[in-house]
């Protein structure tokens, strides 16, 4: 292998009661990808998203991510919890009774990170993400797009292999989403990490992308550059 | 797997607590005599008196329903939805009697229609013999059962009207007045809430023990009592307990299948919409007197008799030197299955909320049934399941109790954390997950911190329920492990007056000191 895969969807299907919603998908994620799944509503993009974070298990194939298996023929091999997948959930679920640096510390302790190396860690990506003077309030008292950057900062304070996000910006006004797509952009290159991105929005797939899946009813229709992918809308 | 393990272990022992003693004594009854045999159930129904326990039964419950929804429904209505002044006051009186054991009612109107009562004082012999006769009897027992249970139907009522989506009524109001609104629109959304309410009420009247009891009443679990504590006779006991259950699992069927299929169009929480409020006009007064007089005659009449009677200051010291014992041992028993509940709702509460396993719907119609059948069913199965020389430790200690109590309000946590877990959404507990959170970190990290309200709640109502009790704790109490209710009970018949009253009056006052904690915990807890 020249590239290093970190995630393997390896035919995996998923369907409830016969309703079959993911239809054997296959894709292949390499380590530092910008990959943005791209599809209508309906089209199974969360449930994608959402069993490689382990939530949703498949009922066939395989998932294997930075090597381990984590999935197999409707077993979960790896919990969630052990996965060292970063999400960004869709209506973000900041927990609303701890303090923005208590959910950064939640995961940290956890993981039995010692105290030092949390306090620095959390300081940091505070500091990454521009919130570091929100550090003790709670999320209920920040704006929307400010408690962007909180579930943001707690997804990556874990530092995870892969950063998983589902719509993240689509409660967001056009000003606000563009800004935090740039911030994204940055701070996925300053960690090098792997993005999994979904939207159903063609603007912001192509502005962060460096590849883009297309899904449509459950199955890929094509994956490409941003300029394939542009070729390839444009001639339907 | 800390997860499936925690929701399993619960399962199994809301099974093995609640289930298997009512199984066991089914199971029991069907052999004599080491055999296989139906001779229990030959002499069922063979007797006229079979039969009138079986009418009594149910007459009394169908009754008691028709006269609760009827009263019930509007007075709801007139609460939750009008300007009717002091509509807070008025429910508030109106639930209490739901609160304290419903003999107690019982006992005061005993008081005051019995043949040397208050009535029959004021006017003379005859006149308490005429009250005495309407009092111990159908009428009677229907009047204290109605007084007792209105307050379920008010409350559901109160609560599904809340829940109905005011722009439904606004697009109607263009077309008629309120009276029209509430009629055809307001009332026939808010149908599946009365029904649940009837149903509750119908099955509560059916496995009521003391009111009868007291009232001389006979409905089958006074017999079945009778035959179990009297008699010590396992197998007529059971016998007569099996139609009890056969008529709440009838019931209950009838519920899972027809009631819960049907969906109405009820507002999403917390949409900020404010409920329509109904203007009285000039029927305002008319609507106070008559709430007022109702009041007046259901609530504060009992309440009055007993502080009157009880009065004096020896009659309270001799209630407490009688029954000190009883009134720790119901703080502690309570307070004690007050706190399972918490822990088996909040587990059987996320499973139904969750869809956790697959069996979700199989587990809430356990509790459910078990919620629904009458203590004096689950006493006995509790009785006979756990009375072996090598578990003695529980038949003749204070878990028999609790037993009880789990078996028989498993539920109402399950609900009331279920209802809690449906605000709570489930993105909460994977956004933990994906952090690394097992299992046990999210339970004490997110789900309990953001449960709290719902478990706080849980534990008062629970403890509520578990201190009124007296179905189970009848049937199950130890030697010297009575509770006060107990302890009124089989203290009533040869005691003083105004002892007895002061008994009650203490009863109630324990019961309604955690309902103003309960307030307070609301008002403060965000
Ligand atoms: N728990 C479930 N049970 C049954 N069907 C489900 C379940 N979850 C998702 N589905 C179905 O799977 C399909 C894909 O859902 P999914 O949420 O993955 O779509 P999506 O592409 O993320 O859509 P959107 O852009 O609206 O978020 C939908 O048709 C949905 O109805
Ligand atoms: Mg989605």
């Amino acid at each position: 292998m020249v590239a290093k895969m970190i995630v393997k969807i390896d035919n995996v299907s998923k369907s409830y009661n016969k309703h079959s919603v993911i239809k054997a998908i296959s894709l292949d994620i390499e380590k530092g990808e910008r990959v943005v799944i791209l599809g209508p509503s309906g089209c199974g993009k969360t449930t994608l998203l959402r069993i490689v974070a382990g939530f949703i298990h498949p009922n066939q194939g395989k998932v294997i991510i930075d090597g381990n298996v984590v999935a197999d023929n409707g077993k979960c091999i790896i919990e969630p919890e052990n996965r060292q997948v970063g999400m960004v959930f869709q209506d973000l679920a900041l927990w609303p009774h701890m303090s923005n640096y208590k959910n950064l510390e939640f995961g940290l302790k956890a993981k039995k990170i010692p105290k030092m190396e949390t306090r620095k860690r959390i300081d940091e990506i505070f500091e990454k993400v521009q919130m570091t003077q929100f550090k003790n309030v709670y999320p209920g008292e920040l704006s929307g797009g400010q408690q962007q950057r909180i579930a943001l900062a707690r997804a990556l304070v874990m530092q995870p292999k892969i950063l998983l996000m589902d719509e993240p910006l689509s409660s967001l006004d056009a000003d606000l989403s563009l800004t935090l797509r740039k911030e994204i952009l940055r701070l996925q290159e300053e960690l090098a990490i792997t993005l999994i991105y979904v939207t159903h929005d063609r603007e912001e797939a192509f502005s962060l992308a460096s590849r883009i899946v297309v899904m449509e009813s459950g199955k890929i229709q094509k994956t490409g550059t941003v300029s394939e992918i542009t070729a390839y809308l444009s001639g339907l | 797997m800390g997860k499936r393990f925690t929701l399993y272990t619960t399962i199994f022992l809301l099974i093995g607590i609640g289930l298997a003693p009512v199984l066991y004594m089914f199971i029991r009854s069907l052999f004599v005599d080491g055999g296989f045999s139906l001779r229990n159930y030959e002499t069922l129904f063979q007797s006229d008196r079979e039969w009138r326990l079986l009418f009594n039964s149910l007459s009394l419950a169908g009754a008691t329903t028709l006269i609760t929804v009827l009263l019930g429904v509007p007075l709801g209505t007139l609460f939750a939805k009008t300007d009717l002044p002091l509509k807070r006051f008025f429910t508030i009186l109106f639930v209490i009697p739901l609160l304290v054991p419903s003999y107690i009612l019982a006992i005061a109107w005993f008081y005051c229609l019995g043949r040397s009562g208050i009535v029959a004082m004021i006017f003379n012999a005859d006149v308490g013999i005429l009250t005495s006769n309407l009092l111990f009897g159908f009428a009677g027992t229907l009047f204290v059962m109605v007084s007792a249970l209105l307050p379920v139907v008010i409350i559901l009522t109160i609560t599904y009207l809340r829940m109905v989506n005011p722009n439904l009524e606004e697009a109607a109001m263009l077309y008629g007045p309120w009276t029209t609104v509430l009629r055809k629109i307001t009332i026939p959304l808010i149908t599946p809430g009365i029904a649940l309410a009837g149903l509750i009420v119908f099955i509560l009247t059916l496995g009521e023990f003391g009111v009868p009891s007291f009232l001389r009443f006979d409905v089958y679990p006074v017999e079945s009592f009778t035959q179990f504590s009297a008699f010590y006779n396992f197998n007529t006991a059971t016998a007569a307990a099996i139609p009890l259950g056969l008529i709440t699992l009838v019931v209950l069927i009838i519920e899972r299948f027809f009631l819960r299929k049907k969906t109405f169009i009820f507002r999403t929480m917390g949409s900020e919409k404010k409920m329509l409020v109904v203007p009285l006009g000039k029927s305002k007064p008319f609507f106070m007197v008559a709430v007022s007089i109702l009041v007046f005659i259901l609530v504060i009449i009992p309440l009055c008799i007993l502080i009157h009677k009880s009065v004096s200051i020896s009659a309270y010291t001799e209630a407490f030197i009688r029954s000190i014992g009883s009134i720790m041992r119901s703080l502690v028993y309570a307070s004690i299955g007050a706190t399972c509940l918490v822990v088996f709702g909040f587990f059987l509460g996320y499973i139904l909320a969750r869809k956790a396993i697959r069996l979700f719907y199989a587990v809430d119609s356990i509790a459910i049934f078990l919620f629904a059948l009458p203590g004096a069913v689950i006493g006995i199965g509790l009785s006979g399941l756990w009375n072996t020389p090598g578990t003695n430790f529980i038949y003749a200690s204070m878990c028999i109790i609790i037993f009880g109590y789990i078996a028989q309000y498993t539920a109402l946590g399950e609900r009331i954390m279920a209802a809690t877990f449906s605000h709570v959404p489930h993105s909460m507990e994977e956004a933990a997950q994906n952090v690394g959170a097992g299992w046990f970190r999210r339970l004490s990290g997110i789900l309990i911190p953001l449960a709290k309200r719902g478990m706080v709640a849980t534990w008062f109502i629970g403890f509520i329920f578990c201190l009124r009790d007296i179905g189970i704790t009848m049937m199950v109490y130890p030697p010297a492990h009575d509770t006060l209710p107990v302890r009124i009970f089989t203290l009533m018949a040869n005691s003083p007056e105004d002892v007895i009253s002061a008994m009650c009056v203490i009863m109630i006052m324990i019961t309604l000191l955690p309902l103003g904690g309960l307030g307070l915990v609301k008002r403060y807890i965000k």
